[in-house]
């Protein structure tokens, strides 16, 4: 390289910054005499603004959706597909939404505007039409140009029904996240006809949301709300005869299904946590004898979706509070008031379900309220719970909108409750909102320490979720779990009663905390496992003696139940390759047990935990299922049909009703019933299943 | 409040997706547009950018807080882009040449502000910045892209590209010499 050259380089570098002062000082001293350097300078600079001239482009949001959906599948991003179909009828359908805007609005502006439009999209149509690119800019500038919403905004009015001086900012949280043809104060005919209140399965119909974005079936419905949920694999006893997760009492999922059922809809997969579907409902398990809160049953019986595995199931009984027994509750609710929870199912079904559980206080209990809206404040001081009359006043004057002066939501919650605090009581936040979770603390993250923090001073978190479009439904488990509490979904007033009546004792009271499950399959009898749901709640093999490893809360007469699918050792089913280990020799010691069950516990206010150990033999393994283990399987065939799981086998829905109608039982509420009824549902509304041929009338 | 790339990627490994969806609205663009210019193929741009954001999502442990987060999230993109040419060594080499396939002179967007006959000369321009761009050889072409269009300096390009210093700073001399021939400047 020659010398002049070295001092071109070091000109580039000069242009960037990047030079030491010697440098630049020998630049300097060169450049004076060089009228080539000079003229380099000169156009490297020309050339940097030149280059500049070259815009950024938009990542267009189809391309955004499709992205966010690789993320959710997990599966990693997938070559492009070159849905042409998909624009052209988003570009067609752009034109329709103008026409409905038009035919609401009808500004002359706004025809100017569209008209141009028009004229841009039919030449872009006419012209290279089958540049899928195109099409995008193009839907891209028509609905920059003339989407609805931007139009009502700029007109001042309100794009629904609703009272556009009562909208919070809020309001505009859950609306972007629940779309249009959720809300029931969607009156609008004309909208009813195009979205017509159906969620469709992915990839039909097209709807768009607040900010004119697409929405393709209800994938941005679906996108920010569940965790995927990949379910837990066969796995071979002798390379993982460990499996260890932590307890859930959550019943959130239950309900969420119920509600897509009661719509016509086949829930999400990802909705469907079979765990919460199984303990939902409560089994006849026998009531704890002796020094632990709670008793464990096991039972084993032949797989009914697979005949040749077997299914093992874990049951844990909770103990009953006996009414001495009954700690003092020092209560906190904390309520959402944002004017979004005023529909019916919001604030008016929390105001009857907060009824019913305050009548069931006493002298001894505390309850204060506080709410939030964007600030918060208390509306009510710690009260005891014998002035009903003041305690339901408060609540009942609750209106959705108000504003309040005050610290921020929960942290106020937190100190209210931490004021009044019941050594060796049930301390306990409730939290009730429809989703938007705008507590006042600025970041997830520190939400997150602050609950724990609080956890770890002996204050609980229930959370009920509200009529919510099912946003942040994760995010609501997480909370509770970092919270040492429970999650429930109440969508109608009788899951308000199951929750704060029938098993209000459960809700409240926790009699065991960090409740682990590890159990140790035998390779003798074992060939591999497979657990069923759960799967967010695996815990590594370490966190099982690890006391300072979080795990859930069991609460007072609460059951949890846990089943595995099994495949015996004399089965042909292969799973897997690995390799033999050079340096260890693996040793089977045999014997006639299936499998040890090991649970770890901690007393509400203890921190060190004690071990429960218990195993199934073999010949636990009946043919036959009877009375709740029958229910039970029954719901987690169910729960494997609405996950279209790839280990659904032989299930099918005339066996789950066969089953759950034999072992119905007393079913005292109702609940095994309702089940009855949804799997009806689910059954009539399963496209997946519809392979039976032609079907003649009265001939099914 | 304004966090930084940091402070939301910390969070995110901690588990809050909120913080993930605020980098993704804060990279989206950056990224896309870097592997447009890279790869002047806009399949290819927007599979890389699935990809460096699956990246992401997945192994979010990766990212260590000793290097700042545009470089790593950046350096990812590298390397997937570095894969696409991999595999491009397949394809016939002219793909690249012919106007509106595969390249995206078709997405221009004309701009209301402009009469016609600046439209026009923009277009033109546009075109032949672009076209000469394609013709560099890829690291110059990466290293250039990254300082002009993405204001990093020359330490940070020499991570993300896995190059010293030194050669950033030869390939940028390299890049703009060859450009200013191509455009007669």
């Amino acid at each position: 390289m020659s010398e002049h050259e070295k001092f071109k380089i070091l000109v580039s570098a000069f242009i960037d910054g990047e030079t030491t002062p010697e440098e630049e000082a020998a630049i300097k001293e060169h450049i004076v005499a060089c009228p080539s350097c000079q003229k380099l300078l000169k156009d490297t600079r020309c050339l940097s603004s030149l280059l500049k001239e070259w815009p950024d482009e938009p990542l267009s949001p189809d391309s955004e959706c499709e992205i966010k959906k690789n993320l959710k599948s997990q599966e990693g991003p997938k070559m492009k597909k070159k849905s042409f179909l998909k624009k052209t009828g988003i570009a067609i359908f752009m034109v329709v939404i103008v026409g409905v805007a038009l035919r609401y609005y009808g500004q002359r502006a706004l025809q100017g505007r569209l008209k141009d439009s028009m004229a841009y999209l039919q030449t872009a149509q006419t012209t290279s039409s089958r540049q899928r690119g195109q099409i995008t800019q193009v839907a891209e500038k028509v609905e920059m140009a003339v989407s609805p919403v931007r139009i009502a905004r700029s007109l001042g009015k309100s794009l629904t029904t609703r009272d556009a001086a009562r909208r919070s900012r809020t309001d505009d949280i859950a609306d972007q996240y629940e779309p249009y043809y959720l809300q029931a104060e969607m009156k609008s005919k004309r909208f009813e006809e195009q979205y017509d209140g159906s969620i469709q399965e992915q990839s039909q119909g097209i709807m768009i949301d607040v900010n004119g974005n697409f929405i393709s079936g209800y994938e941005k419905f679906n996108t920010e709300q569940y965790d995927r949920i990949y379910e837990n694999p066969f796995l071979k006893a002798m390379e993982n005869p460990l499996s260890t997760f932590s307890i859930d009492v959550d019943t959130a999922s239950y309900s969420n299904v119920r509600r897509f059922l009661n719509n016509n809809q086949m829930p999400p997969q990802d909705a469907v946590r079979i765990e919460e579907l199984i303990n939902y409902f409560s089994y006849d398990y026998p009531l704890p004898q002796g020094e632990h809160p709670f008793s464990i049953t096991t039972k084993a019986a032949v797989c009914p979706w697979n005949q040749d595995h077997d299914i093992a199931l874990v049951g844990l009984q909770g103990k009953i509070l006996e009414e001495e027994e009954i700690p003092p509750s020092n209560l906190v609710f904390l309520i959402d008031v944002s004017g979004s929870m005023n529909s019916s199912n919001k604030l008016p079904l929390l105001k009857s379900a907060f009824n019913l559980l305050v009548d069931q206080l006493g002298a001894n209990d505390r309850v204060a309220l506080v709410v939030y809206s964007g600030a918060a404040g208390v509306i009510l001081e710690s009260t005891p719970g014998d002035q009903k009359m003041t305690i339901l006043n408060a609540i009942n004057t609750l209106n959705a909108g108000g504003s309040t002066a005050g610290g921020s939501g929960i942290k106020l919650a937190y100190e209210i409750a931490a004021k009044n605090m019941i050594e060796g009581g049930n301390n306990r936040v409730i939290l009730a909102t429809d989703g938007d979770f705008n507590v006042g603390v600025s970041s997830d993250g520190e939400l997150t320490r602050l609950i724990e923090g609080k956890r770890d001073q002996g204050v609980f978190l229930t959370v009920l979720g509200f009529g919510m479009g099912n946003y942040k439904d994760s995010r609501m488990e997480k909370l509770a779990d970092k919270g040492n509490g429970n999650y429930s979904y109440i969508d109608t007033l009788k899951e308000a009663k199951k929750v704060l009546v029938h098993e209000l004792g459960s809700t409240i009271f926790t009699i065991a905390k960090d409740v682990k499950i590890q159990i140790e399959f035998n390779p003798a009898q074992v060939k591999a496992y497979r657990l069923i749901g759960y799967e967010n709640r695996m815990l590594a093999k370490e966190d099982f003696n690890d006391d300072t490893k979080d795990a859930g809360e069991l609460g007072a007469g609460h059951t949890v139940t846990a089943i595995y699918e099994i495949v015996p050792v004399a089965s042909d089913e292969t799973f897997g390759n690995v390799d033999d280990l050079v340096y260890q020799k693996q040793q089977v010691t045999g014997g006639d047990d299936l499998m040890t069950v090991k649970f770890r516990y901690k007393e509400p206010d203890d921190d060190m935990s004690q071990l429960i150990t218990q195993s199934i033999q073999k010949d636990a393994v009946v043919e036959k299922l009877t009375g709740d283990f029958e229910f039970v399987v029954a719901v987690a065939e169910f729960g494997l049909l609405l996950r279209d799981s790839k280990y659904k086998g032989a299930a099918n829905y005339d066996e789950i009703l066969r089953k759950a109608r034999a072992s119905q039982g007393k079913d005292a509420f109702g609940y095994r019933s309702e089940f009855i009824s949804l799997v009806e549902k689910a059954k009539a509304i399963d496209m997946r299943s519809l392979n039976k041929g032609i079907q003649f009338k009265g001939r099914n | 409040m304004s966090q930084t790339d940091e402070d939301l990627i910390a969070e995110y490994q901690l588990g809050n997706v909120e913080a993930f969806e605020d980098l993704f609205q804060r990279y989206k663009g950056p990224i896309l547009n870097f592997a447009l210019r890279v790869l002047s193929n806009r399949a290819d741009a927007e599979d890389v950018t699935a990809e460096v954001f699956f990246k992401l999502y997945t192994k979010k442990h990766m990212y260590q807080p000793v290097a700042k987060f545009k470089t790593w999230i950046f350096s990812i993109a590298h390397n997937a882009c570095m894969t696409v040419f991999r595999k491009q060594k397949r394809l016939i080499p002219m793909w690249f040449r012919k106007d509106g396939e595969g390249g995206y002179e078709s997405w221009d967007v004309p701009d209301d502000q402009d009469s016609p006959v600046e439209e026009l000369k923009k277009k033109e321009q546009q075109k032949m910045v672009r076209k000469a761009i394609q013709q560099l050889s890829k690291d110059q072409r990466e290293a250039l892209i990254l300082r002009e269009y993405h204001q990093m300096n020359y330490a940070q390009i020499a991570e993300v590209m896995s190059c010293t210093v030194d050669n950033v700073k030869v390939l940028i001399y390299r890049a703009r010499t060859c450009l200013r021939d191509r455009l007669a400047l």
